[in-house]
C-alpha cells in the first residue's frame, strides 16, 4: 500500500478545506440572493412612498390631481372582494377535499379529477381572466362588478386551497377516525367532530396564504375590466370595483403624465404588503396555535 | 367541539353577508341605471366611458369635476383600452355610454351600430397635435420636415440610419416607435400622415404611451410620436421636434396646434362617441354629455389640448337639447 508523502497529505486536506468553505459561500449568497433584492425593494417603495402615506391619502377619494388623491375606495374594493373570494372558496375548496379524501373511492376518476387540480393550479392567471370575463361578466351579464371579479379570483386560488385541505386532511392518522367508527359515529359525525377540527390549522393556513395571493393579483382583472377612474365607493358586492393592486398598475402607467403618481403608486404597493404581512402572520399565529402532535 | 362550531360559525357568518348584499341590490346590471330621476334635479346612476387613452387625461378630469361640483350621486367611470379596443365595447348591447377617440369612426363599426339599433352621435371635444418626441441627448434632429418624419416610419423606404436623412447627422441606426394599433393615434398616423402606405416593421408598437415615454428617454437614436398632452408632461424627459411645413420649423404648442395655427398639418380632432339611445333612457348620461361640451374648453388646455370653436360646442349643445 502506497502511504500518501506529508506533503501530499497536505495538499488534499487543504484542497478538501477550500470545497467545504466554497460550497457554504455559494449556499449562503443564494440565501441572500433573495433577501438582497427583497431589501431593494422595500428600500426602493419606503423612500418613496412613505410620504404619500397619510390619513387623507388612506381615507381620501381617487382623484384625477394626484395631492387629493386616496386610496379608501381601492381599501374597500379588496375587501369587498375577499367578502366573495372567502366563503366561496373555503366552501368548495374544503368540500372537494373532503370529497375526494373520505367519499370518494380510489380509481380512474379520483386521479382524473387530481391531475385536472395539479394542472389548474399551474394555469396563468391571466387565463382565469379570460374564463371569468366570458362567463361571470359577459355569459351570466353581471358586468365588472365584485361578484364577477371574486368568483374569477376563487376558481384561481380553488386548486391551492383544494390541494392545502387535502394534506391537512391526508396527515390526520389513520386511528383518529378509526376510533370514532369504532364508537358507532356515521361518516358525516366523524368528519365534522374528528377529522375537520383536526385538519383546521392546515386548511386555515393553506386559505390564509392563497387569499393573500388573491388579494395582490392583477392580470385577472385587468381582464374583467376594471376602470381608471371609479371615484365612488362600492358598498356591495354588486358595485363596480377597484382594488389596491390595480391603482398600483394605473398610477405606475400614469407617473408617464404626471410624476408624483410614481409616489402614490408606492405608497399603495406599502398599505398591499402591510395587508399581506397581517394575513401571513395570521396564517403562521393559527397554524402555531391549533397545532396538535398526534 | 370548539373547532367545528367556530368553522361553522365562520362559514355561515359570512354566506350571510354576502346574502344579504345580494339581496339588497337585487339585478345588479341594471338598477343603477334607472335609479337616475328627472333631468335637472339631483340624478343617480351611473356612465360608462371607455377609448383612446389620449383623450384619457382629459375626461377623467371632466369627469371628476362633474361628480365633485354637479352630481355627486353619478358615478362617472372612465377607462383606456384605446379607441379601437373601446369601439369594440361601445358597439355591443348594453355596452360602454361613451367612446373616445382620437381619431374618426371608421365604416365598419358605423355599420356596426347600425346592425345594433344603436344610434351614434359624433362630440369632437379638442384639438391634438401629434408630436413626434426625441432624447434629450439629440442635438441633430430637432428641426425636420414631414417628408423626413414619414420616411423614417415607412417599410418603402431607404432611411435607415440618421445619416440617410442628413449626411452630416450620426452613421446610427433610427429606433422608431409609436402606439400600436388600439389606438386611434397609431390610425391617424397611418391614415393621415402616412397616407395608408405601409410602416416599417422595425417600428417599435406599444400599448402603453407610459412605455413609450420610457423608451425614447433612455434611447439617444429613439424617436416616437404620441399626442401633444403627453409631451407636455414629459417636457424634462425628451424634446419636441420642430416641424417645417414649409414656413420655418415650428414647435407644437397650444397656440400652434390650435384650429389654423402654424402646426395645423399635424393636428386633429379628437373626439367622444355618445350613445344616444342611452342619452334618451338615462338622464345622467345626456346631463353629463351636456357638461362635458358646456366645460370642455375651459380643461382642454390644462390637460395639453387646444380648444375646439365655440361655433361647434354650440351646435353640438343644442343637439343634445333636442333629446
Amino acid at each position: 500500500m502506497n502511504q500518501l508523502s506529508e506533503k501530499q497529505h497536505m495538499r488534499r486536506t487543504k484542497r478538501r478545506l477550500f470545497l467545504s468553505r466554497f460550497s457554504k459561500s455559494i449556499f449562503m449568497l443564494s440565501a441572500f440572493f433573495g433577501l438582497f433584492f427583497l431589501a431593494v425593494l422595500l428600500v426602493k417603495v419606503v423612500t418613496e412612498g412613505i410620504g404619500s402615506v397619510n390619513f387623507d391619502f388612506l381615507t381620501g377619494k381617487l382623484s384625477t390631481q394626484p395631492e387629493r388623491a386616496g386610496i379608501m375606495g381601492a381599501i374597500l374594493g379588496t375587501f369587498w372582494l375577499m367578502l366573495v373570494v372567502a366563503p366561496v372558496t373555503m366552501f368548495v375548496g374544503v368540500g372537494t377535499a373532503i370529497y375526494l379524501e373520505m367519499y370518494a373511492k380510489k380509481g380512474r376518476l379520483v386521479s382524473f379529477i387530481q391531475t385536472n387540480i395539479s394542472n389548474l393550479a399551474g394555469v396563468p392567471s391571466i387565463v382565469y381572466g379570460i374564463l371569468g370575463l366570458t362567463v361571470f361578466v359577459r355569459v351570466l351579464d353581471l358586468g365588472n362588478i365584485v361578484l364577477a371579479g371574486g368568483l374569477t379570483m376563487s376558481l384561481l386560488i380553488l386548486p391551492i386551497v383544494i390541494v392545502a385541505s387535502q394534506e391537512a386532511i391526508r396527515s390526520i392518522p389513520f386511528f383518529l377516525s378509526e376510533a370514532a367508527y369504532g364508537l358507532g359515529a356515521t361518516k358525516w359525525q366523524t368528519i365534522q367532530r374528528i377529522i375537520l377540527p383536526a385538519a383546521l390549522p392546515g386548511i386555515l393556513t393553506g386559505a390564509i396564504l392563497s387569499l393573500s395571493r388573491a388579494i395582490g393579483e392583477t392580470a385577472p382583472l385587468v381582464v374583467i375590466g376594471i376602470p381608471a377612474l371609479l371615484i365612488p365607493f362600492p358598498g356591495s358586492i354588486m358595485d363596480r370595483f377597484t382594488v389596491l393592486p390595480m391603482q398600483i398598475y394605473y398610477w405606475t402607467l400614469d407617473a408617464s403624465l404626471v410624476a408624483e403618481y410614481a409616489n402614490l403608486a408606492a405608497a399603495t404597493i406599502i398599505v398591499l404588503l402591510v395587508a399581506l404581512f397581517i394575513l401571513n402572520s395570521t396564517a403562521i399565529i393559527i397554524r402555531n396555535k391549533f397545532q396538535r402532535v398526534f | 367541539m370548539k373547532f367545528n362550531k367556530y368553522l361553522l360559525f365562520m362559514i355561515i357568518a359570512t354566506f350571510a353577508v354576502v346574502l344579504a348584499a345580494c339581496g339588497k341590490d337585487g339585478d345588479p346590471g341594471e338598477s343603477d341605471k334607472n335609479k337616475a330621476s328627472a333631468q335637472g334635479a339631483e340624478l343617480e346612476g351611473s356612465v360608462a366611458i371607455d377609448g383612446s387613452g389620449t383623450v384619457y387625461p382629459l375626461m377623467a378630469r371632466l369627469a371628476e369635476e362633474y361628480m365633485v361640483n354637479e352630481q355627486e350621486n353619478v358615478s362617472v367611470e372612465v377607462s383606456r383600452a384605446g379607441t379601437s379596443a373601446g369601439f369594440k365595447k361601445f358597439l355591443v348591447e348594453n355596452g360602454t355610454d361613451f367612446n373616445n377617440a382620437s381619431r374618426q369612426i371608421k365604416d365598419e363599426e358605423a355599420a356596426e351600430a347600425d346592425k345594433l339599433g344603436i344610434e351614434v352621435k359624433e362630440l369632437k371635444v379638442a384639438l391634438d397635435g401629434l408630436t413626434f418626441v426625441i432624447n434629450k441627448e439629440n442635438d441633430w434632429a430637432t428641426e425636420m420636415t414631414p417628408e423626413q418624419l414619414v420616411s423614417i416610419f415607412l417599410a418603402d423606404s431607404p432611411v435607415e440610419k440618421w445619416s440617410d436623412i442628413n449626411p452630416d447627422w450620426p452613421d446610427e441606426k433610427i429606433n422608431a416607435m409609436g402606439p400600436n394599433e388600439n389606438h386611434g393615434t397609431y390610425e391617424f398616423f397611418y391614415e393621415s400622415i402616412l397616407d395608408k402606405q405601409d410602416m416599417d416593421s422595425s417600428v417599435n408598437l406599444q400599448q402603453e404611451y407610459s412605455t413609450l415615454v420610457n423608451l425614447v428617454s433612455k434611447d439617444k437614436n429613439g424617436i416616437a410620436f404620441f399626442g401633444y398632452g403627453y409631451y407636455v408632461n414629459n417636457q424634462d424627459k425628451m424634446n419636441a421636434v420642430a416641424v417645417d411645413f414649409g414656413n420655418g420649423p415650428v414647435e407644437p404648442a397650444l397656440d400652434t396646434i390650435a384650429e389654423d395655427g402654424a402646426y395645423a398639418d399635424f393636428t386633429r380632432p379628437v373626439f367622444t362617441y355618445l350613445n344616444v339611445n342611452q342619452a334618451k333612457e338615462n338622464p345622467q348620461v345626456k346631463d353629463f354629455a351636456m357638461y362635458v361640451m358646456n366645460n370642455i374648453n375651459k380643461f382642454a388646455g390644462e390637460t395639453g389640448f387646444a380648444p375646439i370653436p365655440e361655433s361647434e360646442v354650440k351646435e353640438n349643445v343644442s343637439f343634445l337639447d333636442g333629446l
